[in-house]
């Protein structure tokens, strides 16, 4: 299962010194299990419910469908740079950072202290008054940005960003047609659940005009890293699927839920290209590639050498805020301006100043570079047990976005789920 | 509209609201401030968002004290503030609404509320009344009924039923009148058996227009016979601010889901959904998740709002408050004929400009330049309605006696200079 396969999404710390890799494989199978890093932070004690209390709760008012990690789910009450605590102060590696969110590290001081500030004083208004938090932090986001990406709004979710990209791409083209890959997730909303393309979250309900395109998988694919092939499945489903003009393609350049599968080198080139001969918008989706995490560049699709027409983003943007944006170039912007689109959280003060102390933070520590230097280690290292443990199928990924998919069979590819769900729970221990 | 160093952040609300950009910069219970220092009296509560005042103290120390702890895991993991506040959330509601879900905005709380009744019923059409305001994702702007507000892009499944608007509605008052237009929509546009119906108790981007009375319990009875499940969209009357909890209150109905966000968090951005177990349950079917939704920061803000709403009795604040203001508010309708009408409850009210009293002609230029005004006098208020010409006044609920007086007198000063 891709999905609990997907592991590796770190909040940062500077590196320790490298040892030798096969030394330390060779003696896994010998004595006791690796000891965590010393880290010098002493949790607060925690006087509040225990974990059976919560979970107790959890299960009377919180409704039978919100589901949790791991047999005996964990009570975690702190969180220090890349570290979690739970209920006995136990501290835990986290190693998937809320889902790719903390991009700073929990409780970073400097985003903390931008955001207590900024609490004190003022929430809330809203953009019918004028506050600069919202314009500076617009302004050091776009300059993060190449072309003409320079106009910003700002949302709550990555869901809501999705959404407005893709209002705006149809009200850009005046096509209806959407473009998105197999093996997506885009959002849970009415029309981002169109968009994302796995099974486990789509409801049974009408879900627009969207086209599911081959997904160009270089580990499961049909074609293996072949772009061409996968990008001609792209011209089929428009000279086959649609009017022959479309309103945008998106995807996500590593698909996170989806298992950090990368997109065949080459790919949004050549997709790109036939999206807007259809005369449709590319919208690159940033919501878990963004702010330096793929470490050889700030953005995800920046690594397949493409410059898109929209750009979505959420989770790292705020260290955890909820907090997401979408930014575009001037002349699509232009045509939300026939309506009002109002978003009466989005932009708001508080999200802003921590939003801003965020990308303060990625430059001044160096955090992509960091990303590149420490995911490429990783990435080694996780080669090293792949060429030792038949039961790891693919290593993949780019900088602190990494996956390891668990297969019974390297020939049939067999996802071994079981045994994914054990391996998840002895890291735990 | 604004420009900041060459980028363009784009909000093109002018028209809608204060085209004359004041540029606030410091919040202090009903009091903003802006970079001069200068005070104005908040009496839009950041689009009827602050319930408890700008930075309440409570509100301000229980999110400093989660931040400081954690403020992301997602809930994967177990953490206390998302259960104690669903808890104590679950605990305002009538009968058998004790399942919540947490968003980030009303908008992403209508969307699941939607979502869920298609599902439960296993049908597709949603009644929303005209003039009503639920959000800007694709299934929500479908149920937004103002054209100002939808963009030209498919918006199936959604059916607009007459406003029981007491002042412009061809029925006036009579709540069943209007009802019967909901019967018609199921019998000739539908299969005769409909998912839901979504409406707010006043509508607020709409011109604080109060349902009629009478209304909701008929409409209610009309779509539970279609099978259909009522929804409250309590993003703007919810928690205390007409004087009841809730606005369904006032209408003596029990929705089978509620939304709720704007005031839940007194500004941090925070959205809900309440239902009941059974309802709840369609959602195993496949998986939902909020990455941001129940983080233990904004949980524990919303812990901290019902305490302050309680502790502090705003919401016999708000209805004392707000029948006092009304009822000056209503002194200077029968003083000046531009006044076309006042309504609301407690501390969401409303008063409409006209030109014509008969022909009821909206003072559309009038309204801005009272506005205008009013900010210069200190006194900040929203605006709204389909033609604009709504005062919308939705202040923190610790508004004050005098507060009311100031608002009211420097509308009336204003008035009477024209």
């Amino acid at each position: 299962m891709a999905f609990w396969g997907r592991i590796l999404k770190r909040a940062l710390q500077p590196a320790r010194p490298s040892s030798d890799a096969a030394a330390l494989c060779s003696s896994y199978s010998t004595n006791a299990p690796p000891q965590l890093p010393r880290f010098d932070h002493l949790p607060k004690p925690y006087k509040g419910p225990s974990a059976d209390a919560v979970l107790e709760k959890r299960k009377k008012f919180l409704g039978p469908s919100l589901f949790y990690f791991y047999e005996k789910p964990l009570n975690i009450v702190e969180g220090k740079m890349q570290y979690l605590f739970d209920e006995s102060g136990r501290r835990y590696l986290d190693a998937f950072a809320g889902i790719v969110t903390v991009s700073c590290g929990h409780c970073h001081p400097e985003v903390l202290d931008a955001i207590i500030e900024q609490s004190k004083l003022l929430q809330h208004a809203t953009t019918i008054y004028l506050h600069h938090a919202i314009g500076d932090f617009a302004e050091a986001l776009t300059s993060k940005l190449p072309g003409d990406l320079k106009v910003v709004y700002f949302v709550n979710s990555g869901s809501e960003a999705n959404e407005l990209a893709t209002l705006m791409a149809r009200m850009y083209t005046g096509n209806l047609e959407m473009i998105s890959l197999r093996n997506a997730y885009h959002g849970g909303s009415s029309g981002t659940i169109g968009l994302t393309a796995l099974n486990t979250w789509k409801y049974s309900i009408p879900q627009g005009e969207i086209h599911h395109v081959m997904n160009p998988d270089p580990y499961r694919g049909p074609f293996g890293s072949d772009a061409k092939a996968y990008a001609r499945d792209v011209q089929d489903h428009i000279d086959f699927g649609t009017s022959g003009k479309v309103a945008g393609f998106i995807a996500e350049t590593i698909q996170g839920v989806g298992g950090a599968v990368e997109l065949a080198p080459g790919y949004l080139k050549l997709v790109y290209d036939i999206v807007r001969k259809a005369g449709g918008v590319c919208i690159a989706d940033e919501v878990q590639t963004g702010f330096g995490r793929t470490g050889g560049h700030y953005w995800g699709f920046e690594t397949q050498g493409v410059i898109p027409d929209i750009v979505t983003m959420a989770k790292g943007i705020g260290n955890g805020l909820p907090l997401g944006a979408v930014v575009t170039t001037p002349e699509i912007a232009s045509v939300m301006a026939q309506k009002i689109q109002f978003n009466t959280y989005g932009g708001n003060p508080v999200c802003s100043a921590g939003g801003h102390a965020v990308l303060r933070v990625i430059d001044k520590e160096k955090r992509q570079a960091h990303c590149a230097d420490i995911g490429s280690h990783l990435i080694s290292r996780l080669k090293e047990l792949q060429q030792k443990y038949d039961i790891i199928g693919d290593v993949r990924g780019r900088g602190l976005m990494l996956g390891v998919e668990l297969v019974t069979d390297r020939k049939e590819k067999t996802p071994a789920k079981a045994e994914t769900l054990h391996l998840f729970e002895k890291l735990k221990e | 509209m604004m420009n900041d160093g060459g980028n363009r952040i784009e909000n093109r609300v002018d028209g809608l609201f204060n085209k004359f950009c004041i540029n606030i910069v410091d919040g202090k219970k009903q009091y903003l401030f802006d970079e001069e220092g200068r005070r104005y009296l908040d009496a839009f509560g950041g689009i009827a968002t602050v319930c408890c005042g700008h930075c309440h103290p409570d509100v301000v120390s229980a999110v400093v004290k989660q931040m400081n702890r954690i403020q992301h895991s997602t809930v994967l993991y177990l953490n206390h503030a998302i259960a104690d506040f669903a808890e104590a959330l679950a605990s305002k509601m009538p009968g058998d609404l004790k399942v919540v879900f947490f968003t980030n905005s009303g908008t992403e709380a209508n969307e699941l509320a939607l979502m869920m009744a298609r599902l439960y019923t296993g049908c597709q059409d949603i009644i929303s009344i005209r003039n009503g305001y639920h959000g800007n994702a694709a299934g929500t702007m479908g149920a937004t009924a103002q054209s100002i507000w939808k963009f030209n892009v498919v918006q199936s499944g959604v059916h607009h039923t007459l406003n029981p608007d007491p002042y412009r509605g061809v029925f006036g008052s009579d709540g069943e009148k209007y009802a019967k237009d909901v019967q018609d929509l199921i019998n000739f546009g539908t299969s005769g058996h409909v998912a839901g119906f979504i409406s707010e108790a006043i509508q607020g981007v709409g011109g604080i227009i109060e349902l009629a009375p009478g209304y909701l319990p008929a409409a209610y009875s009309t779509i539970k016979k279609a099978g259909g499940l009522c929804i409250a969209d309590e993003v703007q009357s919810g928690f205390a601010r007409t004087g009841s909890f809730w606005g369904f209150e006032s209408h003596g109905v029990v929705p089978d889901i509620v939304t709720m966000a704007k005031g839940i968090g007194n500004g941090i951005p925070l959205g809900a959904v309440v239902t009941t177990p059974e309802i709840a349950e369609v959602l195993t079917r496949r998986s939902y998740f909020n990455t941001f939704g129940g983080n233990p920061v904004c949980t524990a803000a919303g812990l901290a709002v019902l305490n302050v709403i309680e502790k502090e009795k705003l919401q016999e604040n708000a209805h004392v408050v707000g029948s006092y203001l009304k009822e000056r508010l209503l002194s200077l309708k029968d003083k000046y004929e531009l006044v076309g009408d006042v309504r609301g409850r407690g501390l969401m009210l409303g008063l409409e400009l006209v030109t014509d009293r008969k022909l009821k002609t909206p003072a559309k230029t009038e309204i801005v330049h009272v506005m205008e005004q009013m900010k210069d006098m200190g006194v900040l208020v929203g605006k709204g309605g389909y033609y604009g010409n709504v005062f919308r006044i939705t202040p923190p609920l610790c508004f004050t006696k005098e507060d009311a007086d100031f608002l009211v007198d420097a509308m009336g000063y204003t008035l009477s200079k024209m």
